[in-house]
């Protein structure tokens, strides 16, 4: 029954008849493998004859840091895909390893060793709370992998705690405060900051303490506030007496529940309100409704196609990220920071790999290099606009944009360009 | 003498006042969480890891009966009871199986439904956080703050809603079985009290609270798929504070350590004060490990 095949007449040439003699066997596949080395670069890369690139990510996908981590990982999976469709980095294709460190700093530890040792990652690109981008850098160190940041903002990252492998394409507080300060000294001259009892929150706020003190403002009151205190009203009743300003650092559920109880307890129409742009992402912004009209924000990236950021760069990136958005929260929100990092993260560590002719972890020093002074500019890799990566710190520089929330949207007030956003380094590298 | 007129001088009393009424109204949220808790532990035995998930589903199902039909009364009865429902599932389904088993099997089973119902609303809603608009927005003057009448409300129906419930359970013929059974198991059965329906009954309505609290807390902050960690942690701690599945402690419990919280909050750091209900479960456990509220009637 199943050779009967054999006896039909088509096959009779080609197999049955005997005629594939070992000479032949030897010519065809002598063949088979020139036309294999002919194929222009993405078809190998397509057809496997490279091996990836395996790019690490460390991301929370689930707790309290997911509402971020699942938007971060779209922008990653979508500069990955563009960069495989578009040949690979130097003809190999790219394969992303992603890790759910469950926004817990001690499993996001234990992940990022199974990178290193079990998934054998090249470079790790990711990294989302600040608490857990602390707590892996020295995995990082230690193997020798370059790290590139794609998301904690924690100053110490890129100062007291820097070393040589770790990297951040995106800003920091005191480059925003410094961008932000001059603004709001003309707000007001006296502020009280309520901030994320945490790595982040903590230094996001001395950076700014500092700044509204250098621009002539005076800080009367701060309150440190836990992370994930679902009623906060205990802790806002005791913010009151004689200032301008009440400066909000906070991200995620907790950037709902302030703007919502403080604007409940008549704080939000007797204090001018700003803060940092982490509050008022996309993702945050219907469950704030009217109640963070008038707020006043900095952040590196809106989904607005205002002043710099109206460019047919940055009207695709949004029409893309839109796409891939839908599929992760159907309520189909706008593309937020952490998208636009990750994307123009890993589109970076392109660039770099590339200029290194980057092979593996053996050539990690080659790709330090590259990355040291690194400028990219605006265009569909970066949307956002033009960067400096800094040799001295492995810190960027950025435009930044101030902007006020209203009717459940963004009005750009300015755009502060990378140039009058620069902090001298305080960083020094260890081996 | 002077010194006692200056620490008396130096004590703010409006705030003092502000934080009287804050600590009574998270204390109300918090009692209301907690009462499922401890209602399904005292009867049961079982330490419910979900708790928390049917509070966020609770809030979620609240979301999307207030977009269809935009009340939000009718979204709170009907997120009630739909909890309920799911709650009396998840009883059948996995709980009922391990009746007279290690209790760990049922702290893992709820531990696993925690994350089901976890990672199942950030798949059906996404991580974008949604709103539920409160039904009452006007406030009245606390001394130089506005005071969201919601929050009064608030307080008023969980007083209303655990009310409600300690008369059913000393009143009517469900609550007696449920006395009875929490007293003697297998003597209630004896009695022809039908023990697994008890169970799946005592489940519903401590899930039906949840899910009440849920609702009635969201307009306060946002509703996404974490909302519930927030309140059970603290939750589990009034309840051991107040007594394992001692209802009345439960309550006092959860007055109690919110107060504290609000006062500690006037002299030192948010930080600090959320420790302080931690210095009490510690030294309640060190000292009196039944409970401090033990003695309160059940």
């Amino acid at each position: 029954m199943t050779e009967k095949w054999k006896d039909e007449a088509w096959a009779q040439d080609i197999w049955y008849s005997g005629k594939v003699t070992r000479r032949k066997l030897v010519g065809y596949g002598a063949g088979a493998i020139g036309a294999m080395m002919l194929v222009p670069a993405p078809w190998r890369a397509a057809f496997g004859a490279a091996k990836p690139y395996k790019i690490g990510s460390e991301q929370p996908l689930s707790g309290p840091g997911a509402i971020g981590g699942k938007t971060a990982v779209v922008g990653l999976q979508m500069s990955a895909d563009r960069i495989n469709a578009n040949g690979g980095i130097n003809g190999r294709p790219v394969q992303l390893v992603l890790v759910d460190d469950e926004s817990k700093p001690d499993v996001g530890r234990r992940k990022s060793q199974k990178l290193v040792e079990e998934d054998d990652i090249d470079v790790h690109v990711g990294g989302f709370l600040s608490n857990i981008c602390l707590a892996c850098m020295p995995v990082w160190q230690e193997a020798k992998i370059v790290n590139m940041i794609t998301v904690c903002l924690d100053t110490t990252l890129t100062t007291t705690h820097c070393n040589r492998y770790t990297f951040r394409l995106h800003d920091y507080a005191p480059a925003q405060a410094v961008a932000f300060g001059p603004l709001l000294a003309k707000m007001g001259k006296k502020w009280h900051i309520a901030y994320a009892d945490y790595a982040w929150g903590q230094a996001t706020r001395d950076a700014y303490a500092e700044e509204i003190k250098k621009n002539g403002g005076e800080v009367v009151g701060m309150t440190g506030i836990p992370l994930g205190t679902p009623d906060m009203t205990p802790f806002l009743s005791k913010i009151s007496g004689n200032f301008d300003g009440l400066f909000s650092i906070f991200f995620g559920k907790d950037g709902v529940t302030i703007i919502n109880q403080a604007y409940d307890l008549g704080l939000s129409k007797k204090y001018k309100m700003a803060g940092d742009g982490s509050i008022t992402e996309p993702t945050n912004l219907p469950a704030q409704g009217s109640k963070v009209d008038g707020f006043v924000a900095i952040n590196r990236y809106i989904p607005i196609f205002q002043g710099p950021l109206d460019t047919p760069y940055n009207k695709k990136f949004v029409e893309d990220a839109k796409k891939r958005l839908i599929a992760v929260d159907p309520s189909g929100p706008a593309p937020d920071k952490y998208v636009q990092s990750n994307y123009e993260a890993l589109n970076a560590m392109k660039i770099a790999m590339e200029k290194a002719k980057f092979e593996g972890r053996k050539d990690t020093d080659k790709l330090i290099g590259a990355l040291e002074g690194l400028e990219v500019k605006l265009g569909y890799d970066f949307p956002q606009g033009d960067k400096t990566l800094r040799k001295a710190d492995h810190q960027a520089f950025l435009t930044e944009m101030i902007f006020e929330v209203r009717n459940g949207g963004y009005k750009l007030l300015e755009a502060v360009p990378k140039d009058k956003t620069l902090v001298p380094p305080a960083c020094k590298f260890t081996a | 003498m002077d010194a006692i007129a200056h620490f008396f001088g130096a004590i703010p009393f409006e705030l003092l006042l502000i934080q009287t009424v804050n600590g009574i109204v998270t204390g109300m949220i918090l009692a209301l969480v907690a009462s499922g808790l401890t209602l399904i532990f005292g009867i049961m035995d079982v330490v419910n890891f979900a708790h928390g998930e049917l509070f966020m589903i609770g809030a979620y199902i609240g979301v999307v009966v207030l977009a269809t039909t935009g009340n939000f009364w009718l979204a709170l009865v009907i997120s009630t009871l739909l909890v309920g429902l799911l709650g009396a599932a998840m009883q059948i389904l996995t709980l009922r199986p391990l009746i007279g088993r290690d209790p760990l099997t049922t702290i893992l089973a709820t531990f696993g439904i925690s994350l089901i119902l976890q990672n199942y609303a950030l798949w059906q809603f996404g991580p974008t956080s949604r709103k539920l608009p409160e039904p009452i927005t006007s406030s009245f003057t606390l001394f130089y703050l506005q005071y969201p009448w919601y929050r009064i409300v608030i307080t008023v129906i969980s007083a209303a809603i655990i009310g409600s419930f300690w008369a059913f359970l000393k009143y009517s013929k469900f609550g007696v079985w449920i006395r009875a059974t929490t007293q003697d198991r297998v003597m209630a059965q004896a009695m022809g009290i039908p023990v697994p329906w008890v169970y799946t009954g005592v489940f519903a309505l401590g899930a039906a609270m949840a899910g009440a609290s849920g609702m009635l807390f969201g307009p306060l902050g946002s509703i996404n798929h974490t909302m519930g960690l927030d309140w059970v942690l603290k939750a589990f701690i009034v309840v051991v504070v107040g007594g394992m599945g001692n209802l009345g402690g439960s309550i006092v419990a959860a007055i109690f350590i919110s107060l504290l919280e609000a006062y500690a909050a006037i002299w030192v750091s948010p930080a600090q004060a959320v420790i302080v209900s931690f210095i009490v479960l510690i030294l309640t456990l060190l000292f009196r490990p039944t409970g401090l509220f033990v003695s309160i009637s059940k």
